[in-house]
């Protein structure tokens, strides 16, 4: 069995107008946990996808401060990791695991 | 795509219908194109949706879409196509298979569906001046006029209390409880309730027993309820009533003169009079029409003979055969008792079914030929002459025909038969001819039973002709009878 920690690093795929321009240089983006490192971002896909990962690159997008009502809010940060994956490997995002 | 006709067996049509994958596909981008610059998808700029990912997002749901608007409109596309009318709507059978269909969504397999229906037959319009028909007349006498104007006079007669006994005739106002085995029972109770003895409104020995009463006095009285009473639980019982009469009034005079046309509304008895001819001249002049449509309807059904659509024949039978049903079941009788099996009505109904559709279908190609159009005013009047009948539900009748589609086509087949008639009886000849009223009366029975005889045995034609006048002709009746009621209620509240 898969280790259950793979499930946690990585939240979802990120389906966004970038990450399908990536897309055609063989990267896929995953929205994945705020302490994931890319060691374990790497183990997480490609177990959990049978894949092989050739790089991750990871970015953190600080949350928006935001008013609502005049009250001072922040919004999430979120971690986004942009896969690299190896010459002749796919991952279809959109039917999920 | 292709249309393949799998089976053509007299009226009886079937098609397959194929649309390749293909085809389909590309019907689901064009509609995808439409909508390209409008969604607005999460992480997307307007517009800026990648195909393939609309693709997968909206796919299914617009080629559900493709699917249900191929089936609606195809039918009729290929009907007209091939210049066939279908007699009902046409039965559309697709894949059961869920895999199978799940494939049609996606794109990956033809869509394939079958129609089934039946073709209006073609009917070619013959020569309808050879066909002649008799057109009675009843001259309506003075006496006759006199009765109904007494009958009129007796209901608005007015009652002037009085002292002393009640005789027949009078009327008596009264409170009473109706006990069974000393228990009140339900409907048994009434207070100030206006009864004219001998009028027999109240159930047989009852009005008797109050002759001789005065005002103030108090009876009780016991009655047998007659045991074809329709409340099973006091049929043939016997029952006791505490009577309390109230008043005793005498009943005015009859006369017919100026002082009676005023109280009803009317300036003169003349004028009354007038308007009571009127009322018969109306009634008669149904009848009449009913004879003369009767012989049209027959001498062109014998004019005509085409195979009719099968379903159009169900369908009518179907009606006639649960209205029969619950015509016997009312009147507790079994086909036993009618002298005929049901094999046999079976038979004997749906042959006059199959008479039934090939006069409408001949009838209504008459009516397309003439371009006999059915005005929406003349819709309103019979919508409203619904609505007359069912005082107080008007809202929900309104909504009624609003809402249910077929419930306005039978408002306007009616009318557009009537219309058709009137034209077919400007066509052929028509001879007057005087009878009197019996005349007219006795013969529309005498009329049913030799056409329905022929070719038939006795026993049957004998149980099956009064039911089939009965209802053919039940709608006339029945309007004949609420005319009236409505006639004399005018004249009443006028």
């Amino acid at each position: 069995m898969t280790d259950l920690r793979h499930y946690d690093v990585i939240l979802s795929p990120s389906i966004t107008e970038k990450s399908t321009m990536v897309s055609e240089h063989n990267q896929v983006v995953f929205n994945v946990a705020k302490d994931a490192s890319k060691p374990e971002i790497k183990a997480a896909i490609e177990a959990l996808f049978g894949v092989k990962v050739t790089a991750v690159n990871t970015l953190l997008r600080k949350g928006k401060t935001k008013r609502f009502r005049g009250f001072v809010g922040r919004q999430r940060d979120q971690k986004k990791a942009i896969v690299t994956l190896a010459d002749g490997q796919t991952i279809d995002v959109s039917t999920g695991l | 795509m292709q249309v393949i006709e799998t089976r053509s067996e007299g009226l009886k049509r079937e098609l397959k219908v194929v649309i390749p994958a293909a085809d389909m596909e590309a019907r689901m981008v064009e509609r995808l194109e439409d909508v390209k610059g409008k969604v607005r998808i999460n992480g997307f700029r307007p517009g800026k949706v990648p195909f393939a990912h609309m693709k997968k997002m909206y796919g299914k749901s617009v080629m559900a879409e493709l699917v249900n608007e191929l089936v609606r409109d195809k039918p009729s596309e290929i009907l007209s196509e091939r210049g066939e009318k279908s007699a009902t709507q046409p039965e559309i059978a697709m894949t059961e298979d869920e895999a199978q269909a799940e494939k049609i969504l996606a794109a990956q397999a033809d869509f394939e569906f079958t129609l089934n229906y039946e073709v209006i037959p073609s009917i070619e319009l013959k020569d309808v001046s050879g066909i002649s028909v008799t057109r009675e007349v009843v001259e309506i006498d003075e006496k006759e006029v006199e009765e109904q104007i007494l009958k009129i006079a007796e209901n608005a007669r007015t009652f002037e209390d009085k002292d002393g006994a009640a005789e027949n005739g009078d009327r008596v106002t009264i409170d009473y409880l109706g006990k069974l085995d000393g228990e009140p029972f339900d409907g048994g109770k009434d207070e100030d309730a206006e009864l004219v003895l001998g009028s027999n409104r109240f159930i047989p020995g009852f009005e008797e027993q109050l002759v001789g009463l005065k005002a103030g006095d108090e009876k009780v009285i016991t009655v047998t309820f007659p045991a074809d009473y329709p409340a099973a639980n006091l049929a043939g019982k016997d029952a006791t009533f505490d009577i309390k009469v109230k008043t005793v009034a005498a009943p005015g005079a009859v006369e017919i003169n100026d002082e009676l046309a005023t109280k009803l509304g009317l300036e003169s008895a003349d004028k009354l009079r007038e308007v009571v001819r009127g009322q018969i001249e109306g009634q008669f002049g149904q009848i009449t029409r009913q004879k003369v449509k009767r012989q049209l309807l027959d001498q062109l059904d014998a004019l005509y003979s085409f195979e009719t659509p099968e379903r159009l024949v169900d369908a009518e039978f179907e009606n006639i055969w649960r209205q029969i049903n619950t015509d016997l079941e009312q009147a507790g009788k079994t086909f036993a008792d009618e002298d005929t099996t049901e094999e046999e009505a079976r038979a004997e109904y749906r042959k006059l079914a199959e008479r039934r559709v090939r006069l409408g279908l001949v009838l209504s190609e008459i009516g397309e030929k003439a371009e006999i159009q059915v005005s929406d005013e003349e819709m309103q009047r019979s919508l409203f002459e619904q609505l007359r009948q069912f005082p107080g539900q008007e809202r929900q009748i309104i909504d009624y025909f609003q809402k249910t589609p077929g419930a306005a086509a039978s408002l306007r087949a009616p009318i557009f038969e009537e219309k058709v008639v009137d034209h077919l009886l400007g066509q052929i000849k028509v001879t007057d001819k005087t009878v009197s009223k019996d005349e007219l009366t006795a013969e529309d029975e005498a009329d049913d039973k030799p056409k329905k005889k022929a070719g038939k045995k006795k026993a049957e034609s004998e149980a099956a002709a009064p039911v089939e006048a009965a209802a053919e002709e039940a709608p006339a009746p029945k309007k004949r009878a609420t005319k009236k009621k409505a006639a004399e209620d005018d004249a009443a509240a006028e």
